[in-house]
């Protein structure tokens, strides 16, 4: 006989309001302390070395400085322009690829998005090098032209260039845009599409009125995530290894590294922190917004032991 | 299903190749293809060698490949545990303290790798914490940039995970430790893997942050692929970039493996 | 890694007590609310008993605040409001897993790593009980659900029936005073839950000491298994009582209707308080101390006790009401009339008909005064119940 009275009575317990909260935050203290110590207190230093010029005191000299310096303009301007232009290219590519591996389903088509998923594993840089030796100048491409025409050189020599850049950006960062499209595409039930297609919709009709809404706040988290990624992505830079190319990051490393000139480094370096910060705030909030993404709904929350 | 007839969607596959192939297939393969040649001038490389992996398979380039691997070992232990322990704190928070705590650990990804490379040289070149110029400071960037990524991928899988089997065992009386030991970390097992091979990756392929303060002594392969490259030996460095991928991917398979086995739904 | 929120621990029970004098179960005014100010109030000012070994039904529609009830006592929802108590044990601000409770949940929550023993073992293990006791507990508590075949398998090899029964295993085997069970059987299909209804029918039997607290929308369930059933709706207790009390003397239109099928038929008390005034005739019911002449109330009569025909054919006292047939369905072994009766809907359920009147036609009905129950009006909105 199983009986009753699983646990001795104790006393009378006092009313604790919320006490498990509070336990809760204690808890989350260390990990947040060791964050604070070797993320927060750095930053905190590269901002306060900022106003910190070299001949003592603390001014806003240094950013009157930098911001003379007309290769920090440029730089500005060419991770602003570099940024912009990828994440345009790497949503207009991304978005085509995934409608097509979506909604046009070929064999092989899940292994393929698999096989782009592996980019997001893998450094940014080893783009660069492949397009080496694709464009550059005793590259395949180039190899291809001189071998059928005869003559020298090949046409393409872009690599050095901001575009060799450009190229390279959008290649790596589309597969950022793809992962969470084909999320919020595997959510787009086909039963709508049928019902769009049976009203007499043409395809491109479905997709505008039908898809792209589904699919926008995927798109727009997206965006904004490639264009955080573009203007903090210094592997490609350095790899192109072009003069006239020179962006934010590079600048802080060429400035702290090269000149020794820390306290410019960290000028620019808080200028990018703003503007990328910023920027992935605001992507936050559009996620949150969207409900923290499709791909974070199709988990299926309530699934028990089944 | 969207494009029905049979013609068009031949058309809209073969655009499809022609965008994907050279875009997403070909870089890969031509790194491949490059670290077995000894030269490339014309549409294919010449001269099929072994040479570049020679090289590396003994010096300083093995040197890098083992630095690499112990790094982001660290690093993504470091990382995960971290991570872990903040996902896990915040998940029992109030909203509000849950929101502070979600913001502090997805900065890393916001801040230029860069800039978190200055900051701990910034911070970390003079006493108490002397850490410029030894490899604790190549493993502490590492662990600082990817712990984002573990905390992030803990927290979404704390919140796929049915609230009723913790509420189940803390109904049958066990204390919330037991419950954590118990039950929430062996479900959570897969995406704890999952999160460590993510983390691995990343940090077998960081550039930016080590660039600023690697050691002499504690080159990782990156850098490595870089100074090959920069001094034009761009065969050799095709070969390194293999190796790193190679890696990198074993790992991951690895992972997935024990991820299959450890899944229970 | 540390496990966030760990309270201090208290000095830990070894092993189960001894078999304590049965524990029961109180709620003392709970009330949940939530919102920044609780304005959004799931569960009001709960009173409501559970005697030592008694199988209480909490009975009500979604959102009506059964769930919420249950979930104070196990201590995942925190009272804004009044007491919990446990046996004469004040459990309000206990933990969950110091309430000492067994709990059965609507998917089952097994844990999907542990084999099936190894989940019944759970509660024993987290409660440190000798290692010796364990198997012994685990077995017994298989044998008792018949699960005993199948300790060795993962949950995920099993029936839903079977889960539900090793569910019930593992809250069993930490032999608690009190058995939470939340709609455990709606994830069945129609004929698995029946023969579970007898099967948790027997386990009562069997283990006469557990108090159990049974959270379902199924009033079958409820009627079938229950000592006694408390109604809840719209976050209110409405009405509370036996199974055959609430079917045959339900004390509020809610009740009458959610609890079975009625007819509700809105009625005067006659000023001699000798029957009732129905659309201007009088029906002889009985009309009981509470009730004032000349309230308005409504008669509640059972679709089933409501026969064709003027008179009952073997006579006796009968109330009769004529009036349109308006739809008719055959359900098998009855057929359901619908019948207009001056603009008043009136369901009868007779046994199956050779010959089903025509729809349109006027027929005559009648019942019982004994089968009508007269419900003031005025005790519908503010429930009745006292536990």
């Amino acid at each position: 006989m199983v009986a009753a009275g699983a646990e001795t009575p104790a006393a009378a317990s006092p009313r604790r309001p919320r006490p498990r909260r509070v336990a809760a935050a204690l808890w989350s203290l260390p990990p947040i302390a060791a964050l604070a110590l070797v993320f927060l207190y750095p930053l905190a230093l590269v901002v306060w070395q900022s106003v910190s010029p070299e001949d003592g005191g603390h001014s806003t000299a240094p950013y009157t400085a930098v911001f003379a310096e007309a290769s920090f303009r440029e730089a500005l301007t060419n991770t602003v322009l570099l940024a912009a232009g990828a994440t345009a290219g790497a949503l207009l590519l991304g978005l085509a690829l995934s409608l097509v591996i979506a909604f046009v389903p070929f064999p092989g088509g899940r292994a393929l998005s698999r096989f782009i998923d592996l980019f997001l594993a893998f450094p940014s840089f080893l783009i660069t090098l492949a397009l080496l030796f694709l464009y550059g100048s005793a590259g395949l491409a180039n190899g291809l032209w001189t071998d059928v025409t005869g003559a020298a050189h090949g046409p393409l020599d872009f690599l050095h260039t901001p575009w060799g850049v450009l190229l390279a950006e959008v290649t790596y960062f589309t597969p950022f845009v793809m992962r969470p499209l084909l999320a919020a595409f595997s959510q787009v039930e086909t039963g709508q599409l049928e019902a769009a297609a049976s009203l007499g919709a043409r395809p491109w009709r479905i997709v505008r009125t039908v898809i792209l809404p589904e699919a926008l706040p995927s798109l727009a988290a997206g965006g904004a995530l490639v264009l955080v990624l573009c203007l903090n992505e210094f592997g490609i830079v350095l790899f192109t290894g072009a003069k006239d190319v020179v962006t934010l990051p590079m600048l802080v490393y060429t400035k702290a590294l090269l000149d020794g000139d820390y306290t410019g480094a960290c000028v620019v370096a808080v200028v990018n922190i703003t503007l990328s910060v910023t920027l992935y705030a605001l992507y936050r909030t559009v996620m949150s917004r969207t409900g923290g993404g499709p791909a974070f709904r199709t988990g299926g929350a309530h699934r028990a032991g089944a | 299903m969207l494009v029905p007839s049979k013609s068009a969607r031949r058309a809209v596959h073969l655009l499809f190749l022609v965008l994907v192939v050279p875009v997403f297939a070909l870089p890969l393969l031509v790194i491949v293809a490059a670290s077995f040649a000894t030269d490339w001038s014309g549409v294919l490389p010449s001269g099929a060698t072994l040479a570049h992996y020679r090289d590396i398979a003994h010096g300083e380039a093995l040197d890098a490949l083992l630095t690499s691997l112990a790094t982001a070992l660290a690093a993504s232990l470091g990382a995960l545990t971290a991570g872990t322990w903040a996902a896990l704190a915040a998940e029992k928070c109030g909203r509000r303290t849950r929101r502070i705590i979600d913001a502090l650990f997805l900065l890393p990804v916001a801040v230029p790798s860069v800039v978190v490379g200055l900051s701990l040289l910034v911070a970390f070149s003079r006493p108490p914490l002397l850490l410029n110029g030894t490899p604790q400071i190549v493993i502490l960037a590492h662990t600082v940039l990817v712990t984002a990524f573990a905390y992030q991928s803990v927290t979404a899988a704390l919140s796929r995970l049915d609230p009723a089997y913790e509420q189940s065992a803390a109904g049958l009386g066990a204390r919330p430790a037991y419950v954590l030991w118990r039950v929430k970390l062996p479900l959570l097992l897969p995406s704890l893997t999952a999160a460590a091979g993510l983390c691995f990756a990343l940090s077998m392929g960081e550039l930016s942050a080590t660039m600023m303060i690697y050691p002499p002594d504690w080159l990782p392969l990156p850098v490595q692929i870089f100074a090959a490259t920069d001094r034009g030996s761009l065969f050799t460095g095709a070969a390194l970039a293999v190796a790193l991928m190679a890696a990198t991917l074993l790992v991951l398979l690895g992972v997935s493996r024990i991820r299959t086995k450890a899944s229970y739904r | 890694m540390p496990a966030p929120a760990a309270p201090a621990a208290p000095a830990r029970n070894p092993a189960p007590a001894a078999p304590g004098p049965a524990s029961g179960i109180r709620f003392d005014g709970v009330s949940v609310s939530y919102g920044r100010h609780g304005e959004h109030t799931v569960l009001d000012a709960l009173d409501l008993t559970v005697a030592p070994g008694e199988v209480l039904a909490l009975l009500g529609p979604s959102g009506s605040g059964k769930t919420t009830a249950l979930r104070t006592v196990a201590g995942f929802v925190q009272p804004s409001a009044g007491r919990v108590l446990i046996g004469d044990r004040d459990v309000t601000g206990l933990p969950p897993h110091r309430r000492g409770i067994g709990m059965v949940v609507q998917q089952y929550a097994l844990f999907p790593h542990m084999k099936v023993a190894d989940n019944v073992a759970f509660g024993l293990r987290a409660r440190k009980t000798p290692r010796a006791e364990i198997p012994g507990r685990v077995a017994e508590a298989l044998e008792m659900t018949g699960m005993a075949a199948y300790a060795g398998r993962h949950p995920r090899e099993l029936s839903g029936g079977q889960q539900q029964r090793v569910a019930l295993a593992r809250a069993l085997a930490i032999r608690p005073g009190v058995l939470l069970l939340d709609e455990p059987l709606s994830a069945l299909d129609a004929q698995l839950r029946s023969g579970m209804l007898a099967e948790l029918a027997r386990l009562h039997r069997e283990l006469p000491g557990v108090s159990i607290l049974y959270v379902t929308h199924d009033q079958i369930e409820a009627l079938t298994l229950a000592d006694r059933i408390a109604v809840l709706d719209r976050a209110r207790l409405r009405d509370c009582g036996t199974p055959q009390d609430l079917y045959r003397r339900p004390r509020t239109e809610f009740t009458a209707s959610f609890v079975g099928t009625a007819n509700l038929l809105p009625v005067t008390v006659r000023a001699d308080r000798d029957g009732v005034d129905f659309a201007g005739r009088r029906l002889a019911v009985p009309v009981g101390d509470g009730t004032a002449g000349g309230a308005a109330a409504t008669l509640c009569v059972r679709p089933h006790l409501v026969g064709l025909g003027a008179r009952p054919p073997g006579g006796g006292p009968a109330n009769t009401l004529r009036g349109t047939v308006t739809e008719v369905q055959w359900r098998g072994s009855t057929h359901r009339l619908y019948v207009a009766v001056d603009g008043h809907r009136v369901l009868a359920d007779p046994r199956e008909l050779r010959t089903t009147p025509a729809l349109g036609e006027e027929i005559a009905l009648h019942f019982a005064p004994e089968d009508a129950v007269l419900i003031p009006a005025g005790l519908t909105e503010d429930g009745a119940g006292h536990a």
